[in-house]
């Protein structure tokens, strides 16, 4: 039997829109719920999903990629990859899996209130399929690292993370909930459809999985490339519920939703994806730096779409530019520092090589960054390497979660930006973190990071020992020096001299 | 991207697939070539991605891809290869077509 072309049923397939008779339309679809944000019902049968697919399609095709991912991973089994990769690599694969793999999960109940929820009908077909996708990936992403757990009980975290109170895994609730656990259908494909998932999963799904080619991981690589051409379909959900905003007059509105969700995952991406292109991924394996990915990515490719749809600029454009020079060296600096608080093992990187290497990336390096690990270097070479773990706490920023850090050494800029609300003083990273706060408040004040909940007396002992018991982490899950410091010995007898220009 | 560095690298009207390592990639490319008569298509391989755009618009259509990769093809499977695209997207059974509706 001939089958018609997608094209010649699918517009009245998908008109599924109806007038209710025994409930009133505000029941059955809340403001509250769908976000339409007094955008009448009809007003949204515009929709038009520019990346359309059927379910026979999407069964036929997912197939196909499944087959692809799994029949990498069972051709290269046998390949030692474990056995041989750089311990810096492993890492990447160890905080990848923990941040990502349950992450998944949560966005595929935020695809799942798009179904429901979602005021287009268009939107709640490809939502459907958004769901599936993310079920995929979670289980994808399960399934990877689980032979690895038998030889590495780190890889247990890519389990284990979102169910612990560890420092990372609080960053990450808090910044997913804040952009798709907790918020409307439209919200939701505005912050997690658009801004996150067209702008920055490419940064960790496509410029990652080059730096894992180039280090021969071909199963991670074929991995998370091919978990990405989902997202680059559901992904297309966002664009056309902006331009119905846009078009009802709520820019505005859209504008806050896509500026608090780029900020709020340049923080998260800066802390896992920052690291792990700069410092963990072996010199030899890095196809471009960080910044040259964020460039390539989200200036050259995600802002411009943005600028297409009718939105301006974030208004904090330049300073988040700017931030590309130093926010991710200060995460690696204090993520190393504070070793034993996460589950993988950082790699330092920070061989005299590589220090050549972040020097012509980021002129200056030595002179900031570098002048910490100078010291460092100092105390691990004099055998104290007790000075080179933390003894106190640092100070958190109430929005992002993470460290408040800029750049240390001659660039000092190192610089709270508090906020006295209704009795309590908030402390964020920088004005962009603030402004997040101040939109709303109420939804924000409540939550304690990390350090207020040691200084309230709910982490006891009060050192690190009982901080590491209420993170879940276990002996033989703390992290360490992913070399074991190995790299040091380059630098006996034999300071940092900078390669002259 | 272009000449653009910096903060006003979006300055730009590169549009067209990413496509992860796969074998359709150099059908892609020649298809665009092919399609796009008037443009000049530019192919940046990082091998595990490989970018490939031109200025303003770039159409794939079926019936070339089928030629330059001398099999049978449903323009939907693009999708199993297409890991990005710089642009907006309309998909069709005949073509695929990236595009931006302004020009910077």
């Amino acid at each position: 039997m001939a089958l018609l072309e997608r094209s010649e049923w699918y517009d009245i397939a998908r008109a599924t829109n109806w007038t209710p008779k025994y409930v009133t339309d505000s029941e059955l679809f809340p403001d509250d719920m769908t976000g339409a944000k007094g955008v009448p019902m009809e007003k949204w049968e515009v929709y038009d999903e520019p990346y359309k697919t059927s379910y026979p399609e999407y069964v036929r095709i997912q197939r196909e990629k499944d087959a692809g991912a799994y029949s990498v991973k069972a051709a290269l089994e046998r390949s030692q990859m474990f056995e041989d990769a750089d311990p810096g690599w492993l890492s990447i694969l160890k905080a990848h899996y923990g941040a990502i793999a349950l992450g998944e999960y949560a966005a595929m109940s935020a695809e799942a209130r798009m179904v429901r929820f979602g005021r287009a009908p268009g939107m709640r077909n490809m939502a459907t399929f958004g769901m599936l996708d993310e079920n995929r990936h979670a289980q994808l992403q399960l399934y990877f690292p689980h032979e690895h757990c038998k030889k590495d009980r780190q890889f247990d975290w890519a389990h284990k993370a979102y169910h612990s109170n560890e420092w990372g895994a609080i960053a990450a609730r808090h910044t997913f909930d804040d952009l798709f656990m907790a918020r409307s259908a439209t919200d939701i494909a505005v912050m997690l459809t658009f801004a996150f998932e067209t702008g920055f999963t490419n940064m960790q799904f496509l410029g990652l999985a080059a730096d894992a080619a180039e280090a021969g991981d071909y199963t991670f690589s074929s991995l998370i490339s091919s978990i990405q051409t989902d997202e680059s379909r559901h992904a297309q959900i966002g664009g056309p519920a902006l331009q119905v905003l846009i078009s009802n007059g709520r820019k505005e509105e859209a504008q806050k939703l896509v500026d608090i969700a780029i900020a709020r995952a340049w923080r998260i991406f800066g802390v896992l994806t920052g690291p792990a292109m700069d410092y963990y991924t072996p010199l030899t394996h890095r196809k471009q730096s960080f910044k040259e990915f964020m460039q390539e990515w989200i200036v050259g490719q995600f802002e411009r779409s943005l600028i297409d749809l009718g939105l301006d600029l974030p208004w904090y454009w330049d300073q988040m530019v700017n931030e590309f020079d130093y926010q991710h060296h200060a995460y690696h600096l204090g993520v190393w520092f504070w070793r034993p608080t996460v589950w993988w093992n950082p790699a330092a990187g920070m061989t005299p090589d590589c220090r050549d290497w972040l020097e012509e990336k980021y002129p200056g390096w030595n002179d900031t960054f570098g002048k910490c690990w100078d010291v460092i270097i100092e105390n691990l070479l004099a055998g104290k390497p007790e000075l080179t773990v933390p003894e106190t706490l640092p100070v958190v920023c109430n929005m992002s979660q993470l460290p408040i850090c800029a750049v240390p050494g001659k660039g000092w800029n190192v610089k709270d930006h508090p906020l006295d609300y209704k009795g309590r003083t908030y402390h964020f990273n920088s004005e962009i973190d603030r402004w997040i706060f101040q939109q709303d408040p109420v939804r924000y004040r409540d939550h304690m990071t990390l350090v207020d909940r040691f200084l309230a007396g709910q982490i006891q002992p009060m050192n690190l020992m009982g901080a590491l018991q209420y993170m879940s982490l276990a002996p033989g899950e703390i992290g360490d020096d992913a070399h074991k410091y190995a790299w040091v010995e380059q630098y006996r007898n034999n300071p940092y001299q900078r390669k002259a220009a | 991207m272009s000449k653009h560095t910096g903060a006003d690298a979006y300055r730009n009207n590169r549009v067209g697939p990413v496509l992860r390592t796969s074998e359709i990639t150099e059908g892609v490319i020649e298809a665009a070539q092919e399609d796009n008569p008037e443009k000049e298509i530019r192919v940046d391989d990082k091998i595990a991605y490989v970018r490939i755009d031109a200025e303003g618009e770039l159409i794939l259509r079926r019936d070339t891809l089928e030629r330059t990769l001398g099999r049978p093809f449903r323009m939907s499977e693009l999708e199993v290869n297409l890991g990005s695209f710089a642009g907006r997207i309309e998909t069709t059974n005949d073509y695929v077509r990236f595009y931006y509706e302004k020009t910077l």
